[in-house]
């Protein structure tokens, strides 16, 4: 009898307080904000899908959020506010340009050290007020080992077709363990474009001469086995995907900001929800795909922007806006030569 | 005795399915042990397929060992596009009718023939080709390019799509099959396809999959030819009626080609004079919109 109480009481006391286990979900499941997709908080687990015609700056958008993981939290005593993890990234268009990240990153690098540094920087313009070498300095004024190891957290493949992709999934679960293994975690998992490989598994579906027994090389097929393994990855790590996709069907009315503000005078008649039923853009990724994804923002191009601080005459203007949560504001944003700008939200 | 299960399997039915339920279905037969073993070594050989993954570092080292960039043949365009076509990239010259796409290629070709030292294929759908006027593309306007310089330039005439994949995927074993011990010497760093959209267009017709995954296969054949061989490559496009509010043209090929490119360049020429512009619709690297304005170059005239 005393066994059983002594038992029973072991049950009931549990393996952990709350506190305790709070703690460790919110360090295992923490909350992610990765600029420029920060107005939602992301966890691991989120499947986060952007959406835009080409040319839409969604690799701009993929690149300066794998900026954010790579970097540290603080280096040197320098705020840097990243994650300091690993990112993954899949090129299915196979046009990622290495030069693009560079120039970003090295720009991150050169604010935060400014920011970090801004009394010491006073002072030292003061003291070499005259001298060529200041501009020099201010080029070089970031860390190069802080940029080696940020580079080096950047993890990339390309993939030519569907096979190729298969066989990289499969295979990833083994590569971030041996990462692990190495001290280094993975944060995100990118893939740009998921739309990619569309049209020619969509051929092979209609080409398909499998028999009943043997599953065939369709697109349905293909699809539903790209989500189960990235499934089975995100039950064993914890990490966010974000995967960029281009439209492949023009669309016959585009949306931009012009049509958006005539909705909102349609509203008075009645027309609202006619207009909110209408899909921003027609969907072609099969129904696997579309239950997978958690999250949804879509890219459009608005109005050119005339930037009278850089003085060049037109810079290309996008509108992100996020589909899933629903938000009620829009980001607008430019993309200039060395960076994204974000700027104000716009109500709409 | 052991009984051996011959299974005829091909990788791709491999990889459609679940491993840990192709596990379990060993697990359940009488040679389980045999059965996993089979898988592990498909497994390895998927492994062995899969492409090494590399990190920031390694491939900026590939960009700047490898994948130079080569001038254009035009001073105006080099500082638009910050020196050149580049190597690894596929360029794509948009523009309407006889607004001197042709020309720009012949330059493009007689630019890295002489300035880099390289070889040059020209594929030409439209018998536009011309070694004369090609000559006249020297930098210097005196004297027209030598024989040695305009023996590395050579051209097909390609009439259809099925064609150019047979061209493209003989010149692939070609160059995997070469030893390459002097990388800069005469080795093929530009592809010219003047124009891949006479090609594409006759094959693109109807809502049906057939004609835009070839077009979706030919954009990746020379994706991975100019990444693997350090190739730049240039093709060009023509320009259909837009059919919207504003803007009265557009690129021909459709909404899918858009993202096969890594550089769209629009090209449009002032009747009146001698003027062109070229504006970028497309980089990977710099934004978009920026322009230059540049003048053709007529014959024995020297290029401003």
């Amino acid at each position: 009898m005393g066994e059983g109480a002594s038992e029973a009481r072991g049950w009931i006391r549990g393996d952990e307080t709350a506190k305790q286990m709070l703690s460790r979900v919110l360090k295992d499941r923490a909350f992610l904000l990765l600029p420029p997709l920060h107005r939602v908080p992301l966890r691991a687990g989120n499947v986060v899908e952007v959406t835009g015609a080409s040319p839409a700056a969604k690799t701009q958008i993929l690149i300066q959020a794998a900026i954010s993981c790579i970097l540290p939290k603080t280096w040197n005593g320098i705020h840097y506010g990243g994650l300091g993890k690993l990112v993954l990234f899949l090129d299915l268009d196979c046009r990622f340009d290495v030069l693009r990240l560079s120039q970003m990153l090295k720009h991150r690098l050169l604010q935060a050290n400014r920011l970090g540094n801004g009394a010491w920087w006073q002072l030292e313009e003061s003291n070499v007020r005259n001298c060529r070498s200041a501009h020099e300095k201010s080029n070089t004024a970031f860390d190069e080992e802080l940029y080696v190891s940020c580079m080096r957290r950047f993890l990339y493949v390309r993939c030519y077709d569907s096979l190729e992709l298969l066989s990289c999934l499969k295979t990833l679960h083994y590569r971030i363990r041996q990462q692990e293994s190495c001290g280094s975690q993975v944060g995100v998992l990118m893939i740009d474009s998921i739309g990619a490989f569309h049209w020619t598994d969509r051929l092979s579906s209609s080409l398909a001469m499998g028999s009943h027994n043997r599953k065939s090389l369709s697109l349905t097929n293909v699809v539903e086995t790209i989500v189960l393994e990235i499934k089975k990855l995100l039950q064993a790590h914890s990490l966010v995907v974000i995967a960029t996709k281009a439209l492949i069907y023009e669309e016959k009315y585009p949306t931009n900001e012009n049509n958006r503000k005539f909705s909102s005078n349609d509203e008075l008649s009645g027309n609202a929800a006619i207009k909110a039923q209408q899909p921003p853009f027609r969907e072609f990724m099969p129904s696997s795909w579309q239950a997978f994804v958690t999250h949804k923002i879509i890219i459009r191009k608005s109005a050119d922007h005339h930037s009278s601080q850089t003085g060049q005459e037109s810079l290309s203007a996008y509108s992100l806006e996020w589909l899933q949560p629903q938000l009620s504001s829009i980001d607008q944003f430019i993309v200039d030569d060395v960076s994204k700008n974000l700027s104000q939200p716009l109500q709409v | 005795t052991e009984d051996y299960v011959f299974v005829k399997i091909a990788v791709e039915d491999f990889l459609l399915h679940d491993l840990y339920q192709l596990a379990a279905f060993a697990d359940r037969q009488k040679n389980a042990d045999r059965l996993k073993e089979g898988i592990t070594v498909m497994l390895s050989l998927v492994e062995l397929r899969c492409r090494p993954w590399l990190n920031g570092m390694e491939l900026l080292e590939d960009l700047q060992r490898n994948k130079q960039t080569l001038s254009s043949g035009d001073k105006g365009v080099d500082s638009l596009l910050k020196g050149g076509f580049r190597e690894g990239q596929l360029t794509e010259l948009v523009g309407p009718s006889s607004s001197g796409k042709t020309q720009f290629c012949m330059q493009a070709a007689a630019s890295v023939a002489e300035k880099h030292a390289g070889r040059v294929l020209y594929l030409d759908t439209g018998n536009s080709f011309s070694a004369r006027r090609i000559a006249q593309f020297g930098s210097s306007s005196e004297t027209s390019l030598g024989q040695k310089v305009i023996s590395r330039i050579s051209c097909h005439t390609v009439y259809d799509i099925y064609t150019m994949l047979e061209i493209l995927q003989g010149l692939d074993v070609t160059l995997r099959s070469q030893v390459q011990t002097n990388v800069n010497e005469q080795r093929l760093r530009l592809l010219v396809v003047d124009s891949i959209s006479s090609l594409i267009t006759p094959i693109l017709g109807g809502s049906g999959s057939q004609g835009r995954a070839l077009m979706v296969a030919v954009g990746y054949m020379l994706k991975k030819l100019a990444h693997e061989h350090s190739i730049a490559i240039l093709v060009t496009n023509h320009t259909v009626g837009a059919g919207g509010e504003g803007v009265k043209t557009k690129p021909a090929l459709g909404e899918t080609w858009k993202s096969i490119p890594h550089v769209r360049l629009m090209l449009s020429r002032d009747h009146k004079n001698s003027n062109c512009t070229i504006s970028i619709l497309k980089h990977t690297s710099m934004p978009s919109g920026q322009t230059v304005r540049t003048t053709i170059r007529k014959d024995n005239q020297q290029c401003v």
